[in-house]
């Protein structure tokens, strides 16, 4: 090592301790050994990739991003990361970043069977407007919808929300977080009538038991697995049970793992319910004081299309959501008919482990947090696993405390912060409000200063509807933001591809790398990603966490936001609004979109004299006023004094995130409770204020059968997710050499006994066939995972091997988000079919 | 036999040109052309395992991991990495120390051995395999920006 | 056994009426730098040294002055020292 590096690493070593400490190192002692030129600027930032929301630092020099670590501020991970964030750096530099607007083009002219060719912006501009304004004249609102995203930043997705909703009168906007969480979304809401955790990550310190449900921590959240592990191995007491339909490596560090069959976690729930009431640990006060009981409707049949067999026979199928009051005893008698003798029966769990979790619930002094992502949240009865495991917790008290906590982890950077905060959903404006409620809907016209009746009360198509009424030619003008949704969506053959391809449809893909969803568009617009906007984000946790922009993005790549934005000049009040809407508000006449939706009094009320001169800041500079920062705040007008309060927009830019209601300065880390809580009020202990009557619903439900299960001819379980290298469908985390070398390419878990059964060996080519489609695959009978016999995993990160051409569309029919943990599926040799030699 | 009959094959693909080696690679990220078209599942990649250390992107990331994990213990009860990796075994590993960085807990405290919370090791190392990376990256090295030109160094010892 | 070089810094939060006698005290520490942040009582320290133990006894030396309040290792980088040094 010479003396310039050696210097150079000083350098940087006490650049990265006084960001760490939030100090500043005099010029002449940063300079004093190497000169200006070894000098990176640091900054902050949340991680592009999961909901754990960790803290990074950022260091840039001559335009480029050069490092990143840990940030030791953070507190949700304190200098920590993941593979994937160490890696961050790299994530914006493979070499095929989309550049240019690219459409397809024959002889010069758009053609849906043409070939990508680069335009300008305003080519492609042009263009999309001139196909929205088609469909919307032909058909309609109902005809235009967006599909987005729970990693867009918290105003691109207010924009969004307001440019569809609002301007062109459409709640068809959905988030892939339909996807992701909008089981657990959906049950916060009929549980405790607001959406989001009551406890935070210090749960975490103050646990005595950890239970997971279907969750892979070690990969999925490797952070928040390290104080996990931390508060497991630092205090011996501590247990660890992790429910799986497979072993990985969060079993592997579990004092119990219990693999279940798939499905069969409702009985377990209802068991371990049993349990409580049976032996007398149901907490009678907080019961009586804090809970209702209510029976939800049963056979709800599986979110499939209403002409399958399932849907018809169902009872229930088009009323699924409702429940009806009930009292303590009417549930303890559902409860009961789920002995351990049941649960066992159902899960294939031993009694003995079943009953010692139980156990850990029904024991008043063991403070339990209960995690969960996917494994609950994709389930055809992702609505009520969520109520089940909140029914232990309300059953026994434990909840609204430190360590007594049931936590919904998410696996989008801002799936909290954006689709649901914000109110991406097809169903949802900002702060928990409907767009069925009239009473909503003119709060949101009041906020927004547009005219009454404006806002559409029809619940917009979600995720999987969108794709049927892409492919059935009744939704025709449709932009894809910020998502890969034709690699993520299930039965994408059937379902998906033939939308984006119908001639009816013009289909807009705004992405930052050439994914397999942009390459089926007709329109790509190339996208600014992660540092290269300024941004903001909200965690699992409630925590609301900005970052500026630190470099910019290639070419004529362009933010979301500028895009939805600019996007809105190009239509007029009198093209997308009803004319008696504005013959009774004619000072809304002439206006176009971009006037009344942003350029509004509010959007636009901070000029750009307020940004941080040491950070560059695109969109600003290009609508000329502080857009992020408007409209943030116009947004956090929706939820400042109801619950969701958040701080001053300049506030977030000083610290490492806080968590909502941010009141008179403080963060909230346990609602509901008093001491906590501000919006508790003094003497009532706990208030679970969102719901009317001040209390949580115990909800009732059943075990019910999965849509599909394994058969004689397709006799294996199909359990699809992600792994620790990968982010989602690997867009970003593929074009990182070294992550993927670390896991390259996607392989076909399966148990050793299956293998030999198929005369299969490891390495060797096989078919994944369903009904609806197959892919060819490699077995994989080692490493990370251990299947129990009958059941196979394939992630689902390369495209391939697109699993999701395997995978069924059936989907919760309360949250109408999708199952991708159960189909069946048979697995042979790709050759023996043609009876070939390899 | 099988084997280098496979390395052959390896170290020929570098030579052939770089569109080719794109339009091979290209379904990991891009998908069949068109989508409906069923393509062959590319082959599984064979792990690095030549001990060989590997230069890091920045001074903070995690070194990568030039050796073979399988079958490693990761469990309440093991961990087999620090049976090489602790400071105790260096000597007879001759494997690297891991980073004082690891004797911190979440508050800062320095620790008499690898703090818990930096327990699992593979959550930030990770082993490689030999495949071609399927797009050119063009991440920075700061050294290429920040240092003028290699010297030799003067005076130390 | 081939040398090695480890680069590391720490963030030293000190008594702030003991700030200055303790930055003079690591200048003594062999192969430890003071980079600034007296004013806020936390002092951006650098160690350069050959073995990661070294790292660990300075930490624990610097922990041990009066008025400090806390040593916290922030950076820590080695690589091996080519054999014509």
């Amino acid at each position: 090592m010479d003396l310039t590096r050696r210097t150079l690493l000083k350098t940087q070593a006490a650049a990265a301790a006084a960001a760490a400490a939030n100090v500043t190192l005099p010029a002449s002692a940063q300079n004093i050994l190497t000169g200006e030129d070894l000098q990176l600027q640091w900054s902050k930032a949340p991680c592009r990739f999961c909901g754990t929301g960790c803290g990074v630092m950022v260091a840039v020099k001559d335009g480029k991003v050069v490092a990143t670590h840990g940030d030791m501020q953070a507190e949700v991970n304190r200098g920590l990361n993941c593979v994937k964030g160490y890696f961050l750096s790299k994530i914006m530099y493979g070499t095929d970043r989309l550049t240019q607007p690219l459409l397809r083009m024959k002889n010069g002219q758009f053609a849906k069977d043409g070939e990508f060719q680069p335009v300008s912006w305003d080519r492609a501009f042009d263009e999309m407007a001139r196909q929205f304004k088609r469909v919307l004249k032909e058909k309609g609102p109902e005809a235009v919808g967006m599909f987005g995203s729970g990693q867009w930043t918290i105003w691109e997705g207010y924009a969004a929300s307001k440019l569809m909703r609002a301007g062109f009168r459409t709640n068809n906007l959905d988030p892939n977080a339909r996807h992701c969480m909008a089981s657990a979304a959906v049950t916060f809401i009929r549980t405790f009538g607001m959406d989001e955790p009551m406890g935070c990550y210090d749960d975490f310190e103050h646990a005595d038991a950890f239970v997971l449900w279907g969750s892979n921590m070690a990969e999925m959240h490797p952070i928040l697995w390290t104080r996990v592990t931390d508060r497991r191995l630092s205090h011996p007491h501590v247990r660890i049970a992790t429910l799986s339909t497979y072993e990985h490596r969060t079993t592997d560090l579990s004092d119990m793992a219990l693999i279940f069959k798939p499905n069969s976690d409702l009985a377990i729930m209802n068991y371990i319910a049993n349990y409580i009431i049976q032996n007398g640990a149901v907490n009678r006060e907080f019961v009586e004081k804090h809970c209702n009981f209510r029976l939800a409707n049963t056979d709800i049949g599986y979110g499939l299309r209403p002409d399958n067999v399932l849907e018809q026979r169902a009872q229930h199928a088009n009323d699924a959501q409702v429940s009806h009051p009930a009292s303590f005893e009417d549930y303890a008698k559902l409860m009961s008919q789920y002995t351990v003798e049941k649960a066992s029966e159902l899960s294939g769990v031993p009694k003995e482990r079943l009953e010692a979790l139980a156990k850990l619930y029904a024991d008043p002094k063991v403070k339990v947090m209960s995690l969960w992502t996917m494994g609950f949240n994709q389930h055809v009865r992702g609505v009520w696993a969520n109520h089940m495991v909140y029914n232990l917790h309300l059953l026994t008290g434990k909840i609204s405390e430190p360590g007594n906590s049931p936590f919904s982890l998410t696996g989008q950077p801002s799936a909290c912060g954006t689709a649901r905060e914000v109110g991406t959903f097809s169903h949802r404006l900002p702060a928990d409000m409907q767009v069925n409620n009239p009473e909503h809907r003119k709060h949101a016209e009041e906020l927004w200063k547009l005219p009454h009746g404006l806002l559409p009360e029809k619940v917009g198509y979600h995720a999987v509807q969108q794709d049927r009424m892409l492919k059935d030619g009744k939704l025709n003008a449709y932009w894809i933001m910020c998502n890969n949704n034709l690699q993520t969506a299930p039965n994408t053959n059937n379902e998906t591809y033939p939308g984006y391809r119908n001639p009816a449809n013009f289909v807009v893909v705004s992405d930052a790398y050439p994914t397999v969803t942009a390459m089926a568009a007709d329109l790509i617009l190339p996208a600014a990603m992660w540092v290269e906007k300024e941004g903001a984000y909200g965690n699992a946790e409630r925590r609301t966490h900005f970052w500026h922009q630190l470099v910019n993005a290639p070419g004529e790549a362009r933010s979301d936001l500028w895009q939805l934005v600019e996007f809105s000049k190009r239509f007029t009040t009198d093209e997308v609004w009803p004319a008696a809407i504005l013959d009774a508000h004619p000072e809304y006449k002439g206006k176009s979109l971009f006037d009344v939706l942003f350029a509004n009094g509010e959007v636009n009320k901070f000029p750009v004299s307020e940004l941080d001169p040491a950070y560059e800041n695109r969109e600003a500079k290009a609508f000329g006023f502080y857009v992020q920062k408007g409209l943030f705040e116009e947004y956090a007008a929706f939820g400042r004094g109801h619950g969701h309060d958040l701080a001053p927009f300049d506030t977030y830019h000083q610290v490492r995130g806080l968590r909502w209601p941010v009141v008179n300065g403080q963060e909230t880390r346990w609602r509901y409770r008093e001491g906590y809580d501000p919006y508790v009020e003094k003497g009532s202990g706990v208030q679970f204020y969102g719901n009317p009557d001040k209390k949580a619903n115990i909800m009732g439900a059943p075990y019910e059968p999965p849509a599909e299960s394994p058969d004689a001819e397709y006799d294996l379980w199909l359990v699809t997710g992600r792994v620790l290298e990968h982010w989602h469908s690997g867009s970003m985390t593929l074009r990182v050499p070294e992550l993927y070398k670390a896991f390259s390419g996607a392989v076909l878990f399966m148990h050793p006994d299956d293998a030999a059964k198929r005369n299969l060996r490891r390495g060797q080519e096989v078919r994944i066939v369903s009904r609806r489609g197959e892919i060819r695959s490699r077995v994989e009978t080692r490493g990370r995972n251990k299947m129990p016999p009958g059941l196979v995993f394939v992630p689902f990160f390369d495209a391939s091997q697109l699993i999701n051409k395997v995978t069924l569309d059936a989907t919760d029919p309360i949250s109408k988000q999708t199952d991708f943990k159960k189909c069946a599926v048979k697995v042979v040799s790709a050759t023996a079919d043609a009876g070939g030699v390899q | 036999m099988r084997r280098s009959v496979f390395l052959c094959l390896v170290s020929i693909v570098p030579c052939l040109a770089a569109g080719a080696i794109l339009a091979q690679d290209a379904p990991r990220l891009r998908g069949p052309e068109p989508f409906t078209k069923e393509i062959p599942a590319p082959p599984m990649q064979r792990q690095v395992t030549d001990d060989v250390r590997v230069r890091r992107n920045y001074p903070d990331q995690p070194p990568v991991i030039p050796h073979s994990i399988e079958g490693y213990a990761m469990d309440l009860n093991a961990n087999k990495c620090m049976s090489c990796h602790a400071r105790k075994f260096t000597d007879q590993s001759q494997a690297p120390m891991i980073s004082v960085t690891h004797y911190q807990d979440r508050e800062g405290n320095t620790l008499g051995g690898l703090a818990p919370r930096r327990y699992v090791c593979v959550s930030c190392h990770v082993p490689q395999t030999n495949a071609k990376p399927l797009v050119d990256n063009v991440f920075t090295d700061m050294d290429a920006l920040a240092e003028p030109e290699r010297q030799p160094e003067r005076g130390r010892h | 056994m081939s040398r090695e070089c480890h680069i590391s810094s720490l963030v030293v939060h000190s008594r702030p009426e003991r700030v200055q006698a303790i930055s003079e005290r690591i200048g003594l520490i062999e192969g430890a730098a003071v980079h600034g942040g007296a004013e806020a009582g936390k002092l951006i320290v650098t160690l350069e040294t050959d073995t990661e133990s070294q790292v660990v006894e300075r930490i624990n030396a610097i922990q041990l002055l009066d008025g400090v309040l806390a040593a916290t290792l922030v950076f820590h980088h080695f690589e091996p020292v080519q054999e014509r040094e």
